[in-house]
């Protein structure tokens, strides 16, 4: 039986039963009992297994969690990872020799050159531009894949496939995959939390982060920027701690004495314990992110408390205290909104990505330096991706297009190799020539470095065992340790 | 065997035959190479290549899946996307065969391994060298028999697989057949054919049916299966009282006469089909006019529409009656899956797909959208089935149906052009006016341009080079056009004007936007469906579901393992195909041996927790076999006998002992069938996010039962849903009385979900759903606990008891176990609630919070 089979359903007693036939399952998820004393608690004799409880991988793997950093927008590759001297040599001159060239919005110019410098960076002499002055300190950290590919260079199919594999929509997110594998090894927090950008979030909204087809138990959870991290996490005010307990302790009674008719319902008692798992939520949920416990040292490494950093800083910082406390999937976007307020670049490039990587490119660093010095670079993943990247070409004369046909992103962390360059665009930066990458390999490679096989890892749906990588999919050896 | 609709593609299909045994004997059998495996005198490039062909070629040949094509020496040699597949002399360097040997992933074929023999032979192959002696050329005869009518691809073969005996007599297409059931030992079971069947089949596994529910839980039961609302306390005493002896038949029928059944079946109806108000996707657009199809669901399960009618309308309502609303409005069911910006080929094969599978998954309960790229793997779908139904569905078009009598769109239409025809004029007067001023502020941008793009629009258009075209273009384009980006200010050009061509600038704005805002407003529509004519343009298959890789056109068809359909030849005068109608009848047709099964099934896993098929949208191999095969027939041949009646199979699973059983783990029955596959008892089940905020409402005496019409948008915390600028929900505030709708009312935005619906397992709204997940997680109880519509409605119901009884607490606990529960308290519940209530401070707010509560218990939640 694969993973994907076992791991199924665990949706409620009766639906185990179901899928899996019988008593056998009970005894198997005895051990799944999640790490927060369920068994200690009264209700262990019939203890349920919650859809979040930690599973074990399917083979050894460093890697625990992933903080995915979302240039959401597209993020141009010759502007950042991926110089491209002739773009300098040649401006303003066709882009000849690759066919016709597809533009999204139209008007196709001449070849723009980068208004900034590369250099290179560490022993491995990685070459990153003056954008990124902080992340390039990391360069010995980073794989960088420069020929990554999108199937399409819309905005909404691209984002779609970046989170969920698929350019329709309907498909859980890599997130959702990730904790549906793997459960959480904190049951007070959701598994898989998301931060957007203050001037809001991605177009396609909330599907980005979406379940799909899997129970809601797999949903990212967007937390807040202010006030309560989680919508409805706290009672209103006037409603006291004591009050509200005093309500959980007379709810419990008179949950329990309707127990009393079917003791043996699993499904009744994990609605009982629900309760206190949300009550235990409401103070994790809001320590996990209150950075204030941090030191001005730590603060400052990211950037908190000093512009453009600010915000971006405040959720990298969040994000390493979730990881921290067994989050499985934190994702981060960053940009919001429509053109100027994302990294959409369609025109003035030199503002747009000026502000953009001035705001993250601290904060991202300030995440590498802190996980190390906690011991957490090792077991956690840190993927830096747009949802595609950007034409060398002009648009609107100062600004370049979206381009799906080649594009940098880079991982770091946990079992990936640093100091690695992956593939290669052409001569222009314009498609993957070299080494080409798709998207779905992308995905099973951060499967495999969590340790799950993504051509085991399945959920049935609609008479299909759907797989993230759908029937895609390798991994990339490359950026393997 | 091909009736005369067929003939293009079977003719083809027997040439291929004949080509491929041609092609068969010229080259090695490939079926025998295990036995010849040592003694062929054939050459290995032959074997090899007739492995290849046998078992690569359906991707990469003519499909290029990876962009390797393995049909001749120079795609071979030249590898795919991810490099060389093959490096000759080497075969342990040869990814060809590390894949095929499982040693290197992806392992070749995907689905099953080469024997050994096979393996040893492309082994052999590339050790000698590779020679490509044995490779076909490209086109051989039997590739050419098909025609693709395609320049881009060279033809390609078409494999038919046939069908094994073991498929063709799979249950579900085999027809329904009646049998009587045996008379039950037990006279109370057997008085309904249904307890007949269920308690022969418990009989046999020595499993006794649990005793019948008290009548408090029935009515509760009942009353939330039927109309998805609390029964009240009179009902309750009423019924309790009733001491006819057709007190339950009264009972369910008054319930099915209810419009808010129509209501309720309608969600379960919204399910299947994937319904909701937005496009998804990118900007998720708005369907301001989508609520119309969910009022016609809703008003056809009232008037108990018959169901073949139901699926007529929904399929091919245009093409039946293009003059009734009703069923225009109807076919707005193929247009309720997403649908974004992009209008690509890719796009629209996306969409007919999406058609398709949902079209089987809701009415045939089968995955036709698994045989997009291939076979279907388990079931005996061929490609060519999917697009033969294809084809059915390719000259759809969307029409947006106006739903306004004709004269009011002709005016409409000619106030629109009076206005259009005055604006004209007034625009170019406005843009001569500008010219001048313009034309100075574009020189002024342009010298803020980079040198080079400068001197590229001051180079003569005779002298340019092609880059500077490309530039003078996209400058001309942006400043000049469209005036975009922060390099042509308006408001400067404006203040630049003398002070005379600035009156006139502001005269005539404002005129162009007083005779804008003259314009009528739209006519309301219905998304609906029409064709442009009789003849269909072809439809391709698709090798791998490419949409470069054409194969032949296919003519319309439906499930060849069913047997043979013949599609009725529209009349001469017809202006559509009658491809859906041709659809619609074999789907509505008593030999159909899925649609009357699959139907009633659905009916059944709402009444009784689970289906008798429990996959109800599956009924393949991959899907549950019937836990009640014979059961399940006779409700199929009934329902087609009584006229396709919902509401009379509603009203026969009603009315049936079974339905009445008690929900208690009785422990005889958890030991032999803890599934309940044998329906011993009925479950108890978690009632669905719309159903839980329509109680609360109900119990707290807030609910507006008005039926139909637009939809209702209640609170959202905006920090859910800020994202782009054309993303917005308009949410009014929870005490606002217009949200206090009935949940199916609620707007269904694919990218912003209610936040109380998402967290209790409503389906993501764009796959088709056929069974609810019932999950239990925390946020649920955060929800419960601290969202403000919860609290505040505990509140409306603590204020309702105090408008009913008084501040007699007592009274108080009564009444509201009454209302939400259905019956008294215990004394046990009665002295906590007490305690609860009177113990801290001042009444009244606590009892709010006591209210709460209430919706918070698991005899609220529950089903029983």
């Amino acid at each position: 039986m694969t993973k994907g089979v076992k791991l199924m359903n665990y949706l409620s007693r009766r639906d185990l039963l179901t899928k899996l036939g019988g008593g056998i399952a009970g005894v198997a998820f005895a051990d799944l009992l999640n790490k927060e004393g369920l068994l200690a608690s009264p209700l262990a004799d019939q203890a349920p297994q919650s859809p979040l409880s930690a599973k074990s991988q399917h083979f050894p793997a460093k890697a625990k969690a992933v903080i995915s950093v979302f240039c959401y927008g597209g993020a141009s590759q010759v502007d950042t990872f991926d110089p491209k001297p002739l773009l300098l040599k040649r401006q303003g001159e066709a882009m000849t020799g690759v066919g016709e060239i597809q533009t999204v919005m139209g008007t196709p110019g001449g070849l723009m050159p980068s208004p900034w410098q590369f250099k290179k960076y560490g022993q491995s002499g990685i070459e990153i531009s003056d954008l990124f002055p902080h992340v390039a300190e990391h360069a010995d950290d980073l794989a960088v894949i420069r020929s990554m590919t999108a199937l399409s260079p819309a905005h909404g199919p691209a984002l779609f496939q970046m989170n969920t594999g698929s350019i329709l929509p309907g498909h859980p997110s890599v997130g959702s995959w990730v904790t549906y594998g793997l459960g959480s090894e904190n049951q007070n927090l959701p598994g898989f939390i998301v931060f957007t950008d203050h001037r809001g979030g991605p177009i396609n909204g909330a599907p980005n982060w979406g379940n799909g087809y899997m129970p809601a138990a797999f949903q990212g959870t967007p937390f807040r920027d202010s006030g309560d991290p989680i919508v409805d996490l706290h009672p209103p005010q006037g409603r006291t701690p004591e009050q509200q307990q005093k309500w959980l302790r007379l709810l419990r009674e008179l949950n329990e004495k309707h127990l009393d008719q079917n003791p043996a319902d699993s499904e009744l008692s994990a609605r009982i314990h629900s309760y206190e798992l949300a009550f235990r939520m409401q103070t994790h949920a809001s320590d996990a992110i209150d950075i204030s416990r941090e030191s001005a040292a730590t603060q400052r490494l990211y950037g908190v408390g000093e512009q453009p950093t600010d915000y971006f800083a405040r959720q990298a910082l969040m994000a390493r205290r979730l990881v921290e406390r067994g989050v499985r999937y934190v994702q981060l976007f960053s940009g919001g909104g429509n053109f100027d307020p994302s990294w959409d670049a369609h025109w003035d490039l030199k503002g747009n990505h000026g502000l953009h990587c001035a705001e993250t490119d601290k904060p991202i660093a300030g995440l590498i330096k802190d996980l190390k010095s906690r011991g957490l670079f090792d077991s956690t993943i840190i993927l830096w991706h747009g949802e595609f990247g950007r034409m060398p070409i002009s648009e609107r004369m100062d600004g370049r297009d979206h381009n799906a046909a080649g594009f940098s992103v880079w991982m770091a962390g946990g079992g990936v190799k640093g100091g690695t360059v992956v593939g290669a665009t052409d001569e222009y930066g314009y498609r993957a020539v070299e080494n080409k990458k798709t998207i779905y390999e992308l995905h099973a490679t951060i499967l495999h470095l969590l340790g799950l096989d993504y051509d085991k890892l399945t959920y049935k749906f609609n008479g299909r065992n759907m797989r993230l990588t759908d029937v895609h999919g390798r991994v990339i050896k490359e950026v393997l340790a | 065997m091909p009736k005369r609709a067929d003939r293009r593609l079977t003719s083809g299909v027997i040439i291929i035959f004949i080509g491929l045994v041609v092609l068969a004997a010229s080259l090695s059998p490939v079926s025998s190479v295990d036995a010849r495996l040592g003694r062929s005198t054939s050459p290995v490039s032959e074997q090899a290549f007739a492995i290849l062909r046998q078992n690569c070629l359906g991707c990469h040949g003519v499909a290029r899946t990876s962009g390797l094509d393995l049909r001749t020496a120079e795609g071979v040699l030249k590898g795919g996307e991810n490099g060389r597949v093959i490096v000759p002399g080497n075969p342990e360097a040869s990814r060809l065969l590390q894949f095929v040997t499982h040693r290197a992933k992806p392992v070749m074929p995907p689905d099953r391994k080469l024997s050994d023999a096979e393996i040893e032979i492309l082994r052999r192959w590339i050790a000698e060298g590779a020679s490509f002696d044995g490779f076909a050329p490209p086109a051989t005869a039997a590739e050419t028999a098909l025609t693709t009518g395609n320049a881009k691809t060279e033809p390609a073969p078409l494999a038919i697989r046939p069908f094994t005996s073991e498929e063709r007599g799979f249950w579900a297409f085999q027809p329904p057949r009646r049998v009587v059931p045996a008379t039950p030992s037990d006279p109370a079971w057997s008085r309904n054919p249904i307890d007949a069947f269920l308690f022969a089949a418990m009989k046999a596994k020595q499993l006794s049916p649990s005793p019948r529910a008290d009548r408090r839980t029935l009515i509760r039961r009942v009353t939330l299966d039927v109309t998805g609302l609390l029964p009240t306390p009179a009902e309750v005493e009423a019924f309790v009282n009733d001491e006819r002896p057709d007190a339950w038949e009264r009972l369910v029928d008054r319930l099915l006469a209810s419009p808010h059944y129509g209501e309720r079946w309608a969600r379960h109806w919204l399910d299947v089909v994937r319904y909701a108000d937005s496009g998804g996707f990118e900007y998720d657009y708005d369907r301001p006019e989508g609520w119309r199809y969910r009022d016609y669901v809703v008003k056809s399960f009232n008037t108990d529409k018959p169901y073949d009618q139901f699926i007529r309308d929904q399929i091919a309502g245009d093409e039946y009656a293009p003059d009734t609303s009703d069923a225009m409005i109807a076919t707005g069911f193929l247009r309720l899956g997403p649908d974004g910006e992009d209008k690509g080929e890719r796009a629209r094969q996306d969409a007919l797909d999406d058609v398709i599978t949902t079209t089987s998954l809701t009415f045939m309960g089968l995955t036709v959208g698994c045989a997009r790229c291939h076979d279907h793997k388990f079931d005996p779908i061929r490609q060519a089935d999917f697009y033969r139904m294809q084809a059915v569905f390719t000259p759809a078009e969307p029409l947006n149906y106006p739903v306004v009598p004709a004269d009011v769109v002709a005016a409409h239409k000619a106030e629109t052009a009076r206005i259009d025809s005055l604006l004209k004029p007034l625009k170019t007067a406005r843009r001569e006016l500008e010219a001048p001023y313009a034309k100075i502020l574009i020189e002024e941008a342009v010298a803020r341009l980079p040198e080079y793009m400068q001197l590229a629009w001051r180079t003569p258009e005779a002298e340019r080079t092609p880059g500077q075209k490309l530039t003078y273009q996209q400058i001309r384009k942006v400043i000049e056009i469209d005036r975009q980006a922060q390099k042509f200010s308006e408001k400067e050009m404006i203040a630049r004007m003398s002070t005379d061509d600035r009156r006139k600038h502001d005269a005539m704005t404002a005129e162009i936007k007083s005779l804008e805002d003259q314009k009528p407003k739209p006519y309301p529509t219905a998304r609906a469906i029409t064709e442009k004519g009789r003849e269909a343009a072809p439809t391709w298959f698709l090798h791998r579901g490419g949409v470069d890789a054409r194969g032949p056109a296919m003519d319309p068809g439906t499930l060849s393992v069913i047997g043979d359909y013949r599609f009725p030849e529209p009349p001469a005068n017809a202006s559509s195909t009658w491809r859906r109608r041709g659809l619609a009848e074999w789907m509505t047709s008593r030999d159909n041996p899925l649609t009357a099964r699959v139907m009633v099934n659905r009916i059944w896993q709402h009444h009784f927790g689970e289906g008798i098929v429990r996959t109800p949208s599956n009924f393949g191999k991959l899907g549950e076999l019937p836990s009640h095969p014979e059961l399940l027939d006779w409700l199929a041949l009934e329902f087609m006998d009584r006229g396709w009646s919902v509401k009379q199979m509603h009203r026969l699973m009603l009315t049936s002992e079974a339905y009445r059983m008690r929900s208690d783990d009785l422990a005889a029955g958890t030991a032999i069938d803890p599934e309940n596959r044998l329906f011993w008892r009925m479950p108890r089940v978690r009632l669905e996010a719309e159903v839980i905020r329509d109680l609360i409402l109900d119990a707290a005496g807030n609910l507006d039962r008005t039926l139909g019409g637009p939809c209702v948008y209640p609170y959202i915390d905006p920090k859910l849903f800020q994202s782009s600028t054309k993303r917005t929900w308009p949410g009014k505030s929870d005490d606002d009385p217009s949200t206090w709708r009935r949940s199916l009312y609620v707007y269904s935005k694919r990218s912003i979900r209610y936040p109380l619906f998402e967290t209790f397992d409503q389906p993501n709204l764009v796959n088709s759903c056929e069974r609810r997940n019932r999950s239990t997680i925390a946020p649920q109880a955060l929800l419960m606990m601290n969202n403000n519509f919860v609290i505040l409605e505990g509140k409306k119901f603590a204020e309702r008891l105090v408008a009913e009884v008084g501040n007699d607490v007592n009274r108080q606990i009564e009444r509201a176990w009454q209302l939400a529960l259905g019956r008294q308290p215990t004394s046990f519940e009665r002295e906590r609630a007490i305690a609860f209530i009177g113990a801290d401070l001042n009444g009244q707010g606590n009892l709010a919070e006591f209210c709460q509560l209430i919706f918070n218990l698991n005899e609220f939640l529950y089903r029983q």
